[in-house]
C-alpha cells in the first residue's frame, strides 16, 4: 500500500466513513434518539471529510490482467462538487428523519452515502462499476422494509440491475480494449475501434436508466412515492445524478465522437422527458409524484446540455445539478413532513395548512419557487445558462421546448404548493403544529444555499468553469 | 469581451441605498412583524419615502450628461464570469423610480388605514416593500438578466398580494393565473437574451444597443418580438391580458400600486429600455403598435360591459396602457412615458378613491348596488370626479396633454390606423368612466335593493360583500385608523393628476422634452395632414360625444328615476360576447390549460402504466395467457430475474478478481 502524503488519503476515509459508520449502528441499541444523533454527527463528519479532501488522490494496485485497474479514488472536479452535494443533502435527510425502525433507516442512509462516495470519487472505471450496482443494495432494503409495495423495491432494482450490467459489460470491454480502467478525471486519448459503438451503447443505456430519460424512466415516479422522503431527496437529488456525472466523465471524455454521433437522438430524449414530465406533474394528485415527474423534467434539460456538448451549457449543466439537488431535496423533506402531519399525499384532500403552519409554507414557497426556475434564485441560473449554450450550439428548437417546459414548471408547482398549503381549512385534517426548530434546521441550509447561489452564482461558476475544461 | 456601459462610467453608492432601501423594510417587516405589529406601516412607508428622498437627491447625476452619454452607473458584481451586474440612473429610470417610490409611498400610507386590523397587516407592508424593491430593481439594472431577475421578481410580489388572503379560492386562483401568464412573459425575455448573448456576448444595455445596426433584420425581429412577449405579459396586452382583471382580487392598494401606476407599466418601459432596437425595425414596430392600439380598443370596449368597480379600472387600466404601448410602439417614446406617468397619479387615485368607496360600504364592489354615494361621500366623490376627468382628457387635466401626445403621434410616424383607433378608444373612455361616475355616484342609494332586481344573477360572481376585502371588517372589532391617513394621499395625488400634464404642454420647448433630451433615438416624422391643436380637438369633440352618451344613458332624469330597471335590463341584456369578456379565458383555458391537462392524463394514466411500463411486464403478461408450462415461471419471474442478474455479476466480478491475482 502506497500512500501520497496526509491528505490523500481522506478519500478512502470519506467513503469508509460513512461504510463503517452505518454498519456499527447495526449493532448500537434501537434507539430512535440515539440512532438520529449518531447519524447527524456522521453525515456532518463526511460533509467535513469530503470538504477537505477536494485534491486527495489514493492508489492502491488491484489487477494487472486482463486489463490494469487499481483501488484508484480521489474526487474529480464534478465528482467533488456531487460529493459535496451528496454531504450535504444527506445531512439534511438524516437530521429530518422520523421514521418507524429509524435506527435502521439512518444506517441505510448512511450506507448509501458511503457508496456514492465511492462512485463520485472513483478513478477506477471497475470501481465506479463496482459502487454503482452497491449503491442500489441500501436504496433496495429501504423501499423493501419501508415501502408499501414489494414490488417497487423489485422494480426499482431490476431496472437499475439491468443498467448495471449493462456498465459492467460495457466497461470490461472498455478495459479490454483500451488496457486500463484506471482513466476517470485523466486527460486520456479517446477509445476508438469497432467495439467502441457497442460500449457507447452500454454506457449510454446504463447511465440513461439512472437518470431516468424517457422512455426508461417508470421505475421512478413508483419508487419516489413509495419510499420514505428522506432516501428519496438523497436519491432524487444525487444518485439521479449519477448518470449525467457519467456522461460527463466517461462519455465526454472517452467518447466524444459518439455523443457527438448520437447527439439529436440524446437531445429529442431529454425534449420529450421535459414536457412529458412536466405535462404529467399537471395532473397528478400524489404530492411526490408530481415532483418525481418534474424530476424527469429538469433531468431532460440536463441531458439536452451534455449532449449539445457546447462549455457554457455544460456549466450551466453542473450549476442546474446542484440546484436541482439543493430543491429536489428541500422539495421532498417537506412533503415528507406534510405527509407525517398529515397521514396523506393526495392534492385532492390536502389545503389550507398555510393558516396552522407559516414556517412550513414559506420554507415550502422558496423551495418550490426555486423548482420552477424564479430569477433570483439557483435553479434559475442553470437555466438560461444552459439554454444560452443550448442556442448557440444551435438547438434553437430544443430551446423552445425547454421554454414551454418553464412555463408549464411555474403551473405545476404553484399547484402543489397552494393546493397543499392555500385555500379554506379542510375540515378532516388533523391540524399539527408548525415546523419544529429540528425540522426547520434539517431544510434551512438547503434553502440558504439555494438563495447564495442564485444571488452570487459567480463563485460557484468560476470554480465549475474550471471542472468542465 | 465588450465593455460598454450606459450612464457615465463611475461610481454613484447613493444608487444602492435607492435600491436596497425597501428591501430592508422586507426583511424588517417580514422578520420582526409579530414585535413591530402596526409600527410595520410606517416603517414601510418611511422606508420607501427614503428612497423617494434619495431619487430627489439623484436627480442631477440622472439626467447629466458627459461626453454625449447620459445618466449616472453603479457597477454591483460580477454575475457569472464574463458577465457583470450594475445599476443605472438616467432620465427614463429616474421618471420611473419617482412615481415607484413617490406614488408607493402614499399608497403605502393609504395602507395603513385600509389594512388595519388585518391579522397580516406586517406581512402585507413586507410583500408590499419587497415590491418595491423588485420594481427598483427592474428599472435600475444595466443589463438584460438584472431586469429579467426584477421582472420575475415583481411578478412574484404581484403573485404574494393577489394571493395576499390565500383562504379566499378566487384570490388563490387569481394569483397563479397572473404568475403562470407572466412566466410566459418572463420566457419571452430569456428567448431574446439567448439572442442578444450568442450576437453580443454581453448582457448589457450598452452593448446591446450599440450593435443595434448590426444584428440581421430577421434576428432583430426575433430580438424584439421575444421582448414584446415579455412586454405583453407584464402589462396586459392582447391576447396575454385575461390575468389583469382578476387580479383585482387583491387588497385595493396592490391594485391601486402594482395593477396600475407600476408593475403593469413594465412594458412601457422595457420597449422604452430598448428604443434604439426597436426604431431600426419597422415589423416590430407595426407589431407592438398595432396590438397596442387592438388592447386600447378591447380595453375600454369590456370596460364599458363591467359591474365590478375595481374591474371597470382594470380594463380601463388595460387600455390606457394599450395607448403607452402603442405610443412607444410606433416610436412616440415620449409621449409614450408621458402617458405613463399621468396615469400612474390619475389611476393610483381612481383606486385609492374606489377604495374609500368600498371600505365604507363594507366591501361592496358591483357598482349596481351603489348609486347616490356623491351625498354620503362627498370626499371620494371629489376625488373620483377629478380621476375621471384627468382620464377622460378634459382640457387641462393630465391625460389631456399625455393622450394627445401619442395619438398626434401615431400620425407623425405614419399610422393613420392607429391614429383613428386612439380617437375611437378616448371617445368610449369618457363614456364607461362616466358610467361609473353617474351609477356610483348619482340618483338614490341601491343597496337595499335585492339583488336579483337589479339583474345580479350570481351574487358569489358578483362582487358581493362575501366576495370582497375582508380586512376592513376585521377592523371594525378593533380600533380605527384615523380617517385621515387614508384621505391625505388621495388629496395630494389630485395636485398631480390635474397638473402633471402642463410639463408637456410647449412641444420642443417643453420641461418634458428638455428632461429626455438624448434619451431616445430622433426618428424622422412626416408633417402630417393634421396639425396638433386639431388633433385636439377631434379628440375633445369624440370625448364629448361619449360622455353625452353617457349622460342621457345614466344621468338624465328619467334615467334616474328608472335606475334599478334600466340596470336590470342592461345586465340582462348584455350580449354574450362582452360577458364572456370576447372569449379569451375560454380560448386560452381550451387551448393551453386543458389541451395541456390532457396530455398528462394520457402520458400518466395510459402511456406510463400501459404501453412503457406495459412493454416490460409483456413477458409476464404472454406467460399468463400461454398457460400452466409458463405460470409456474411467472409466479416467480422478478425475483428469478434478479438472481440471475445478480448471480451472473457476481461470476464475472470473482473472474476478473482472480484473473487479475495471478
Amino acid at each position: 500500500m502506497r500512500l501520497r502524503g496526509d491528505v490523500n488519503v481522506l478519500a478512502p476515509i470519506a467513503i469508509l466513513l460513512p461504510l463503517v459508520a452505518g454498519a456499527l449502528l447495526f449493532v448500537l441499541p434501537d434507539d430512535p434518539r440515539l440512532g438520529k444523533i449518531y447519524g447527524t454527527l456522521v453525515a456532518f463528519a463526511t460533509l467535513v471529510v469530503v470538504l477537505l479532501a477536494r485534491h486527495a488522490d489514493w492508489s492502491v494496485r488491484w489487477l494487472a490482467r486482463p486489463f490494469t485497474a487499481a483501488f484508484h479514488v480521489g474526487p474529480t472536479p464534478i465528482g467533488w462538487w456531487l460529493a459535496l452535494l451528496l454531504g450535504l443533502c444527506t445531512l439534511c435527510a438524516v437530521a429530518a428523519t422520523n421514521l418507524p425502525r429509524q435506527r435502521s433507516f439512518v444506517a441505510q442512509l448512511l450506507l448509501l452515502e458511503g457508496t456514492m462516495i465511492g462512485l463520485f470519487f472513483a478513478r477506477d472505471l471497475l470501481l465506479f462499476a463496482f459502487f454503482w450496482d452497491a449503491m442500489l443494495i441500501p436504496v433496495f432494503f429501504v423501499l423493501l422494509g419501508w415501502g408499501s409495495h414489494p414490488a417497487t423495491a423489485w422494480r426499482y432494482f431490476i431496472y437499475n440491475f439491468a443498467g448495471g450490467l449493462l456498465l459492467l459489460f460495457a466497461t470490461a470491454a472498455f478495459g479490454v480494449i483500451y488496457g486500463s480502467t484506471d482513466v476517470i478525471g485523466q486527460s486520456g486519448a479517446p477509445l476508438i475501434g469497432a467495439w467502441a459503438p457497442w460500449i457507447f451503447a452500454g454506457f449510454a443505456l446504463a447511465f440513461l436508466v439512472k437518470t431516468p430519460v424517457w422512455p426508461l424512466h417508470t421505475w421512478m415516479p413508483a419508487t419516489y412515492a413509495d419510499a420514505p422522503s428522506p432516501l428519496v431527496a438523497v436519491v432524487s437529488a444525487v444518485q439521479s445524478k449519477a448518470g449525467l456525472y457519467g456522461f460527463l466523465v466517461i462519455g465526454l471524455a472517452y467518447l466524444p465522437t459518439y455523443v457527438a454521433r448520437f447527439a439529436p437522438e440524446l437531445v429529442v430524449l431529454g425534449a420529450i422527458s421535459l414536457l412529458y414530465g412536466a405535462t404529467v406533474a399537471l395532473v397528478q394528485p400524489d404530492t411526490k409524484r408530481v415532483v418525481a415527474y418534474s424530476s424527469l423534467s429538469h433531468l431532460g434539460l440536463i441531458a439536452i446540455a451534455i449532449a449539445t456538448r457546447n462549455p457554457l451549457a455544460l456549466q450551466g449543466a453542473l450549476v442546474y445539478i446542484v440546484a436541482h439537488g439543493l430543491f429536489s431535496t428541500a422539495l421532498f423533506l417537506i412533503l415528507g413532513y406534510v405527509e407525517e402531519r398529515e397521514g396523506t399525499r393526495s392534492l385532492i384532500r390536502l389545503g389550507g395548512l398555510g393558516h396552522a403552519n407559516p414556517r412550513l409554507t414559506g420554507a415550502f414557497t422558496i423551495a418550490a419557487l426555486a423548482a420552477l426556475g424564479l430569477p433570483g434564485l439557483a435553479g434559475f441560473v442553470g437555466e438560461i445558462v444552459i439554454l444560452s449554450g443550448v442556442y448557440q450550439a444551435g438547438w434553437t428548437w430544443a430551446v423552445i421546448v425547454a421554454l414551454i417546459a418553464i412555463v408549464l414548471a411555474s403551473a405545476y408547482m404553484l399547484r402543489l404548493l397552494q393546493d397543499a398549503m392555500n385555500g379554506p381549512v379542510v375540515d378532516d385534517l388533523p391540524v399539527r403544529r408548525d415546523l419544529t426548530w429540528i425540522e426547520g434546521l434539517a431544510v434551512a441550509p438547503l434553502l440558504i444555499a439555494l438563495l447564495a447561489i442564485g444571488i452570487q452564482p459567480h463563485a460557484i461558476m468560476a470554480a465549475i468553469a474550471g471542472a468542465v475544461r | 469581451m465588450i465593455h460598454h456601459v450606459m450612464g457615465n462610467d463611475g461610481t454613484y453608492p447613493l444608487l444602492i441605498a435607492l435600491w436596497l432601501l425597501p428591501l430592508l423594510g422586507a426583511i424588517l417587516c417580514w422578520g420582526f412583524g409579530p414585535w413591530l405589529k402596526a409600527r410595520a406601516g410606517w416603517l414601510a412607508s418611511a422606508l420607501v419615502g427614503a428612497s423617494f428622498v434619495l431619487a430627489v437627491l439623484s436627480w442631477g447625476a440622472g439626467t447629466q450628461s458627459v461626453g454625449g452619454t447620459l445618466g449616472a452607473h453603479q457597477s454591483l458584481l460580477s454575475w457569472i464570469p464574463g458577465f457583470d451586474f450594475g445599476l443605472l440612473l438616467d432620465p427614463l429610470a429616474l421618471l420611473w423610480v419617482f412615481v415607484i417610490t413617490g406614488v408607493g409611498a402614499l399608497i403605502h400610507l393609504y395602507s395603513i388605514g385600509y389594512m388595519d386590523g388585518d391579522a397580516a397587516f406586517a406581512r402585507f407592508f413586507a410583500y408590499m416593500n419587497f415590491f418595491v424593491f423588485a420594481m427598483l430593481t427592474l428599472v435600475l439594472s444595466d443589463n438584460f438578466v438584472g431586469l429579467l431577475i426584477g421582472w420575475g421578481l415583481v411578478g412574484l410580489a404581484s403573485y404574494f398580494l393577489i394571493g395576499f388572503w390565500f383562504f379566499k379560492p378566487s384570490a388563490v386562483a387569481a394569483a397563479r393565473k397572473a404568475f403562470v401568464l407572466n412566466v410566459v412573459g418572463d420566457v419571452g425575455i430569456m428567448f431574446a437574451i439567448f439572442l442578444i448573448v450568442a450576437n453580443v456576448h454581453s448582457i448589457g444595455f450598452g452593448d446591446a444597443f450599440a450593435a443595434a445596426g448590426s444584428y440581421a433584420t430577421p434576428t432583430l425581429f426575433l430580438i424584439c418580438l421575444g421582448l414584446f412577449v415579455g412586454a405583453a405579459a407584464k402589462s396586459a396586452q392582447v391576447p396575454l391580458h385575461t390575468w389583469l382583471p382578476d387580479a383585482m382580487e387583491g387588497p385595493t392598494p396592490v391594485s391601486a400600486l402594482i395593477h396600475a401606476a407600476t408593475m403593469v407599466t413594465a412594458g412601457v418601459y422595457l420597449i422604452a429600455r430598448c428604443a434604439p432596437l426597436w426604431s431600426v425595425n419597422a415589423d416590430a414596430q407595426m407589431l407592438v403598435g398595432t396590438i397596442g392600439g387592438l388592447t386600447a380598443l378591447l380595453g375600454a370596449i369590456l370596460g364599458c360591459a363591467q359591474w365590478d368597480i375595481k374591474r371597470i379600472l382594470a380594463y380601463s387600466t388595460m387600455s390606457q396602457i394599450g395607448y403607452m404601448i402603442m405610443g412607444v410602439g410606433v416610436g412616440a417614446y415620449e409621449g409614450g412615458v408621458a402617458h405613463f406617468f399621468t396615469h400612474a397619479f390619475f389611476k393610483a387615485q381612481l383606486f385609492l378613491g374606489s377604495g374609500l368607496i368600498i371600505h365604507a360600504l363594507a366591501n361592496e364592489q358591483d357598482i349596481r348596488r351603489m348609486g347616490g354615494l356623491a351625498k354620503k361621500l362627498p370626499y371620494a366623490f371629489v376625488v373620483m370626479l377629478v380621476g375621471v376627468l384627468a382620464i377622460c382628457g378634459t382640457p387641462g387635466f393630465s391625460a389631456f396633454f399625455s393622450k394627445d401626445m401619442i395619438i398626434y403621434g401615431t400620425l407623425q410616424h405614419g399610422h393613420p390606423w392607429l391614429y383613428a383607433v386612439g380617437i375611437l378608444t378616448a371617445g368610449l373612455t369618457a363614456y364607461y368612466m362616466l358610467r361609473l361616475l353617474f351609477v356610483t355616484f348619482l340618483g338614490s342609494y341601491r343597496g337595499a335593493v335585492d339583488p336579483s332586481d337589479l339583474g345580479i344573477r350570481h351574487p358569489e360572481l358578483a362582487g358581493l360583500p362575501s366576495d370582497g376585502d375582508p380586512a376592513p371588517q376585521d377592523a371594525t372589532a378593533h380600533h380605527h385608523a384615523p380617517a385621515w391617513i387614508m384621505n391625505l394621499p388621495v388629496g395630494i395625488l389630485i395636485v398631480p393628476s390635474i397638473f402633471a400634464g402642463w410639463l408637456m404642454f410647449g412641444g420642443a420647448n417643453s420641461p418634458w422634452a428638455h428632461f429626455f433630451a438624448g434619451q431616445f433615438p430622433v426618428p424622422n416624422v412626416v408633417v402630417p395632414p393634421i396639425s396638433e391643436g386639431a388633433t385636439s380637438a377631434i379628440v375633445f369633440a369624440c370625448v364629448l360625444v361619449g360622455a353625452a352618451v353617457a349622460a342621457a344613458r345614466y344621468a338624465s332624469k328619467g334615467a334616474l328615476a328608472d335606475a334599478v330597471a334600466r340596470l336590470r335590463s342592461e345586465s340582462v341584456r348584455m350580449p354574450a360576447l362582452l360577458s364572456n369578456r370576447f372569449y379569451f379565458d375560454a380560448a386560452i383555458d381550451a387551448l393551453c390549460v386543458r389541451s395541456a391537462q390532457l396530455a398528462g392524463t394520457f402520458f400518466g394514466r395510459v402511456a406510463d402504466p400501459h404501453v412503457i411500463d406495459g412493454t416490460v411486464r409483456e413477458a409476464a403478461i404472454s406467460a399468463r395467457w400461454m398457460g400452466t408450462l409458463m405460470r409456474s415461471l411467472q409466479t416467480g419471474l422478478l425475483r428469478a430475474y434478479a438472481l440471475i442478474l445478480v448471480f451472473g455479476a457476481a461470476c464475472f466480478i470473482v473472474y476478473y478478481a482472480l484473473a487479475g491475482g495471478r
